[in-house]
Order: structure tokens, then sequence, then C-alpha cells
């Protein structure tokens, strides 16, 4: 069983996010930020991370360029679900190493959808 | 407005000009704690519907997640009543999520609105105690300009502090992958 982090300071975010992954068989892990977000990253091996953008204590970005740096998540596709859409934006988090971009509220169907396709 | 020999207005209509902007940043002030109330009243009722949606989605979600895993049976028929109760939770779940992002909306402007108040409070305090009233043109003046820059102040900080959640309709639900 995969297992995906889903990292947003919205409880009802990781919620939505936890219910559409599970209901696909997938095993996921929450964080209410990226601080949060890394140690949890670094207690479990994740297959897949998902992160808001705008979070205290740590952005999404910032978690992205932190986790790129660890040797286990090199190559780990990292998504930023966010509400954020400008095209500024989506190049800092290309630019920082993230996988893709989705932006909130997400259709759970597309969102199992990139999930799938990332994964492979 | 009379004016003195250096081109200045005299004291009384600084002083005039100067109530004025106490009148003004006092009114702008009651109505902003209007709009806080209101802000606050409307996310109170959004907070407890959503608060009883989130209930009833749980439930059922969380019905639903078990008993795919419990169920060892491979019915076909039942793989698909489950793919319609999970449509409909689905469907749910896009609109919960409007709500979550309409409560964070409302958190931004109330922020905007409470750091507004703030800043006309602290002008209208520079225009207190009246112990301290000017007496020449140039003090009024002086003290209109630091009520004046005090309210900038406070609109340019609203713009930088304020961590509003932007939601872009024509963009949401997209994808990109880098």
């Amino acid at each position: 069983m995969k297992t995906i982090l889903a990292v947003d300071d919205s409880a009802t975010m990781r919620e939505m996010v936890a219910f559409v992954l599970e209901s696909a068989g997938y095993r996921v892990i929450e964080a209410e930020d990226g601080a949060q977000g890394l140690d949890r990253a670094s207690a479990t091996a994740c297959d897949l991370v998902i992160t808001d953008q705008n979070m205290p204590n740590m952005d999404g970005l910032t978690l992205v360029r932190n986790l790129r740096q660890m040797g286990d998540y090199k190559s780990v596709p990292i998504l930023l679900l966010t509400t954020e859409s400008s095209d500024a934006m989506k190049q800092q988090g290309r630019a920082a190493g993230a996988t893709g971009w989705l932006v909130k509220p997400f259709d759970p169907a597309t969102l199992l959808e990139v999930v799938q396709k990332v994964l492979r | 407005m009379s004016t003195n020999n250096a081109g200045l207005p005299d004291a009384k209509d600084a002083a005039q000009a100067a109530d004025l902007l106490v009148t003004v940043a006092e009114t702008l002030n009651e109505r902003l704690a209007i709009t806080a109330d209101e802000l606050a009243r409307s996310q109170a009722m959004l907070r407890e519907a959503s608060a009883e949606l989130m209930t009833a989605f749980r439930g059922a979600a969380d019905r639903i997640v078990a008993a795919q895993r419990e169920d060892r049976g491979d019915q076909a028929a039942r793989a698909a009543e489950y793919g319609t109760v999970l449509d409909h939770l689905y469907s749910a779940c896009q609109h919960l999520q409007s709500h979550d992002l309409v409560n964070q909306l409302i958190d931004a402007q109330k922020l905007r609105v409470d750091k507004m108040r703030e800043k006309l409070g602290e002008a209208i305090n520079l225009a207190s105690p009246e112990a301290t009233k000017p007496v020449s043109t140039e003090q009024w003046i002086e003290r209109s300009r630091a009520m004046l820059d005090c309210i900038v102040a406070g609109i340019r900080q609203i713009d930088d502090d304020a961590r509003g959640v932007r939601t872009d309709k024509k963009s949401a639900g997209s994808v990109d992958l880098f």
C-alpha cells in the first residue's frame, strides 16, 4: 500500500484529501504545516507528498526545497495543492522541485488521476 | 479658505480641516466596527453549518472506506454500489472545500478590517488630548499630515500583511504537471 503525506494547515482540507485517497486504497499520514511535514517525512518513507503552499511555520515551497535536499526524497513526487494560481508561483514551484501544481478546490476524480499518474 | 501672507491657510481653517479629518476617521471606524461584527456573525453561522456538514460527511466517508476494506466479496454489484456512494461523497467533498475556503477568505477580510480599525484608532488618538491642541497653522497642518500618514500606513500594512486566500474560479481545480 502506497503511503501519501498530506500537508495542510486546514483540518478540513486534510480530511478531504485523506478521504479521497483512502477511498482509493492509499494510506495517508497528515501534517498541519511544513515543519511538521518535514518531521513526518523523515520518520516515515512516503511515496508521495501533497502540500499546501500558505501555511504557518514553514510554507509549501520551503518544504519542497527541504525535501529535495533529503536523499530519500530526491525523486519522490511532490504536488502543491493550493489556492495560489499565478504563473509566477507555479514557476517557483517548478524551480523548487515540485512535480505538479493543483489549484483548490480540487476535483476528487482529478486528484486521483494525478496521483495515479505521478506514482506510476 | 482664507490664507496668510505665507500662502498658508489661517489657523482657524487649518483647525477646521483637522477636525473634519477626525470626524471622517471616526465615522469610518464606526462603519468598520459594524463590518467587523457582521463578518464575525457570518463566519460563526458558516462555521456552524460547516461543522454539521463535516460531521455528516465524516460519518458517511468513514463508513464507506471501512466497508471497502472489510468487504471480501468480489461482486461487481457491490463495487458499483460503492462507486455510486463515492460519487456523491466526492461531490460533497468539493463543496465542503469551498466552505473552508470561504472561511479563510472571511478570516483574511477580518484581519484587514481589524488592522485598518487599529490604524484609524491611532490616527484619531493623534488628534487628542485637547490639552495639546495646536495653536499655529503649521501645527494643525502637521497634525493632519500625521493622521493621514497613519491612515496611509494602515492601508499599506493591510496590503502587505493580510494573507488573503485567492480563489480564482477560472483556475480552480486546474492541474499543471511539470
